[in-house]
């Protein structure tokens, strides 16, 4: 009798089993619908729901990928980070450096069929420029001073003073053109982009239906995308393995073991982020410049990299190597050996023979992030600094780091595709996102003088020259930089690359 | 028994006045404010303070409640910060998605707990009695989150199946929601079957000692009458009870199977709502969360007195 129960259990698991497998495929013919039609829709796992589609207000990750199908910029980067043409056909900028004339694509149209015009283009840097919009990218351009519209297909920005990084900004997704006279784009996404917003389900999916009218008549190549949001990384692992989404961002560990699965490939790029420790040069002792030296000389960069990274990564000076044309190799920079003996040594001409107590702060929703500050942990005990963690909730950690009031603080930031990002924004006396108030006039002047140096050569001195500077300074002991690594089914022609998947997603197509 | 249910109905307003307070309180004492989240560490303080601005964060914050509440009194929810939605379509829509989950997460639990219960109990130590008390003990010390893991791999891998990835309707289309359903409804019944076995079996040991039973087994009643005639209705209160708590944590709770299955239900929405200092949606999220727990438990008090005649309000 029990046997017969427990068969019979068995049996109708099967074909529940059996019931629930009937309707997909085979994995062999995945690329195939149902009815037997080449399979045109692309699945892509998204780990983080959308938050809106304003491209001026929004800077989370989840909708930046969404609706920078949807819009385009001025420019943008193509994959090896040179900056190319896109809504602008092509730009001059005035010897003095202070007038940019970008020329506009001719017959480009809003998904709403109105043509897109200069107007278009002044409306969306005057909205963007305009402190009540609160838009992330207003810094990018605050050398703006007036923008003017010379005919329906030529803008020209008159800027305050020369800026050699003003045509890389443009190329940002924030920096996306909207149509004049648009209010509220928190919901409604209308732009000139490859990709038309079709519908999206709170909590599920968003889905893009290809811009047949897109002015590039080669792309997109896919007739829909569907961002599946799938938050566990458990879940988007057996949904690319077993077909059902086509790509879907993973980690090093979960990449590491999908590698040589049937069916999936795996595809990394190094990444433009970097991670950090940072110091609070007015907090004791990390204001005398001897003690940031010596817990440079104590971190050994390498054993993070091995720890944390699983090898994975590689070393990185203030702006992430993926920027070949800006980064200055990091074995220049002499505080990067490991020498324990010498740190003590700098520890107690700066007066703490014995080393201090002192405390780390970190984000405990990523584990990198703590990862790394265990091992560092670790390496400053060898020479007498004992440092607590402290881990902080993603909002706190946040708070903590506005605070400007911390010890020591690990974290990640994105180099941003222009030299003057991750030196002025990040370092500057004045900059935005300089919490560790570091404050160096010298240091200041050589990133003010790249910023408004035109000549490409001389700029890529000064930021050497500036890079050196902040490393031996170091507010910040700049870490590794990360790769990133996709999932992609084979029968997916996607090649991402550090110029962002949006670039990559548009030119793909099934096979 | 009028007069119970008027009361019982009247004291909701205390309790949801009580819990409106502690929730945004409690939600605006914790560090972080939606705009900072929302833009990160690369962020200007002053687009910190515009968006803060346009969100109507930057007003007292007991103006912010009373606008919350006068809000709530009409029927309004008032919308996200983040996306702009209105909340309380949002909230319905997804509580029909966690309740058809619980439903059927519970049923899985029933099924598996009630019958192996009363007979783990009615043949205490032997085999069966071990195979059932040590499921239990699995299904109380293993978190569902292992658990859901587990099933989702293993299908994955073995069968090469995996859930459909858009939640469906029950009554919309019966067999693709229990497509969708199975594996994070099975997750839950595991451990919801976990306590009600255990609360079973020991509720039917109990009874099995009473003098009733002993007088029934002498009128030489069946064992099957006894247990289902005599045993089993008088068992039930503590199952009763504890399946409506269960119910009632479900419902606000299924957080972690949500966000393992990405099922779009109410916790998950609470969740990131938490994550995003999105107050406006946590606030509302919870405060329904409370009525439906708070509704369900008097359902389950109504219960007794169907159940046992002896129990009187």
């Amino acid at each position: 009798m029990k046997k017969r129960v427990l068969a019979g259990f068995f049996l109708s698991l099967s074909l529940v089993l059996s019931a629930c497998s009937g309707g997909g495929t085979a994995p062999a013919e995945q690329g195939k619908s149902a009815e037997g039609q080449a399979k045109t829709e692309l699945i892509v796992a998204a780990e983080q729901e959308p938050v809106g589609y304003d491209p001026h207000k929004v800077p989370a990750a989840s909708s930046v990928r969404v609706y920078a199908l949807i819009y385009d910029s001025l420019t943008k980067l193509d994959e090896n980070m040179n900056i190319i043409p896109n809504l602008a056909e092509k730009w001059e900028i005035a010897p003095d450096g202070k007038t940019v004339t970008m020329f506009l694509q001719k017959g480009v149209k809003f998904h709403n069929g109105k043509d897109m015009t200069a107007n278009d283009v002044k409306f969306s840097f005057e909205r963007i420029m305009n402190p009540d919009t609160g838009s992330i990218a207003k810094s990018y351009f605050s050398s703006v001073e007036a923008i003017e519209v010379k005919d329906p297909t030529t803008v020209v920005f008159k800027l305050k003073n020369a800026d050699a990084s003003f045509v890389a900004n443009t190329a940002s997704a924030y920096a996306s053109i909207v149509p004049a006279g648009s209010t509220d784009l928190t919901k409604e996404a209308i732009g000139t982009g490859p990709f038309k917003m079709e519908k999206s389900e709170s909590g599920q999916y968003v889905l893009l239906k290809k811009n047949a009218d897109y002015f590039n008549k080669e792309l997109p190549k896919v007739e829909s995308i569907k961002f599946q949001i799938m938050k566990d990384e458990a879940e988007r692992l057996a949904a690319i393995r077993s077909g059902k989404v086509d790509i879907s961002m993973v980690s090093a560990d979960s990449a590491k073991l999908l590698e040589g699965k049937p069916g999936v490939q795996i595809k990394n790029y190094q990444s433009l982020e970097y991670s950090y420790l940072g110091m609070n040069v007015n907090k004791k002792p990390f204001d005398n410049p001897k003690v940031r030296e010596a817990i440079s000389y104590a971190v050994d960069r390498n054993q993070i990299i091995q720890t944390v990274w699983k090898g994975e990564a590689t070393l990185t000076g203030p702006i992430a190597p993926a920027l070949t044309n800006s980064a200055l190799d990091p074995a220049t920079y002499p505080t990067y050996k490991t020498d324990v003996e010498k740190a003590k040594q700098l520890l107690a001409e700066a007066g703490y023979p014995n080393g201090f107590e002192t405390q780390i702060e970190t984000a405990a929703t990523y584990p990198d992030m703590v990862e790394t500050a265990q091992v560092i942990q670790q390496q400053l005990k060898a020479i007498g600094i004992n440092a607590k963690i402290n881990q902080l909730e993603w909002g706190n950690y946040i708070d903590t780091w506005k605070s400007k009031d911390m010890n020591l603080m690990v974290g990640r930031n994105t180099s941003g595709v222009d030299a003057d990002r991750s030196m002025r924004f990040f370092f500057s006396t004045t900059g935005s996102a300089n919490v560790w108030n570091y404050s160096n006039p010298a240091y200041d002047e050589l990133v003010q003088k790249a910023l408004t140096t035109v000549d490409q050569a001389e700029r890529k001195k000064l930021y050497d020259q500036a890079q050196s500077m902040l490393v031996a300074d170091a507010p910040n002991l700049f870490l590794t930089s990360p790769k990133n690594y996709y999932a992609v089914r084979d029968n997916i022609d996607f090649t991402p690359s550090a110029a962002g998947e949006i670039y990559s997603l548009i030119k793909t197509s099934i096979k | 028994m009028g007069s119970y249910l008027i009361k019982r109905v009247a004291s909701l307003i205390p309790i949801l006045f009580g819990i409106s307070v502690l929730i945004f309180t409690i939600l605006h004492l914790v560090p972080g404010d939606p705009a900072s989240i929302m833009l990160g560490t690369s962020a200007t303080p002053e687009a910190i303070a515009a968006l803060n601005k346009s969100m109507g964060l930057d007003q007292p914050l007991i103006n912010q409640y009373l606008h919350w509440v006068t809000g709530i009194l009409q029927g309004n929810f008032g919308v996200s910060v983040h996306t702009g939605e209105e909340i309380l379509p949002q909230i319905l829509k997804r509580f029909a998605i966690t309740m058809q989950l619980t439903v059927f997460g519970v049923l899985i639990g029933w099924v598996l707990a009630i019958p192996f219960g009363i007979l783990s109990a009615i043949r205490a130590h032997s085999k069966t009695d071990i195979v059932v008390r040590v499921f239990t003990l699995l299904g109380i010390s293993v978190p569902n989150f292992a658990i859901g893991t587990l099933l989702l791999l293993g299908f994955s891998l073995y069968f090469n199946w995996f859930p459909p990835i858009d939640v469906v309707n029950f009554w919309d289309n019966p067999i693709e929601a229990f497509k969708v359903f199975i594996l994070p409804a099975t997750t839950m019944g595991i451990v919801v079957a976990a306590g009600v076995m255990r609360m079973t079996r020991s509720a039917f040991l109990e009874t099995m000692d009473k003098d009733f039973i002993r007088t029934a087994r002498a009128k030489g009643n069946s064992k099957w009458r006894i247990v289902m005639g005599h045993a089993f209705r008088n068992s039930s209160i503590p199952i009763v009870t504890i399946a409506g708590m269960q119910i009632g944590y479900l419902l606000g709770g299924s957080v972690i199977v949500e966000q393992l299955f990405s099922i779009p239900g109410l916790g998950q929405y609470i969740l990131e709502g938490i994550y995003q200092r999105d107050y406006p949606v946590v606030q509302g999220g919870v405060l329904f969360v409370a009525l439906v727990f708070v509704l369900v438990n008097l359902l389950i008090d109504l219960i007794y007195t169907w159940i046992d005649p002896r129990i009187k309000y």
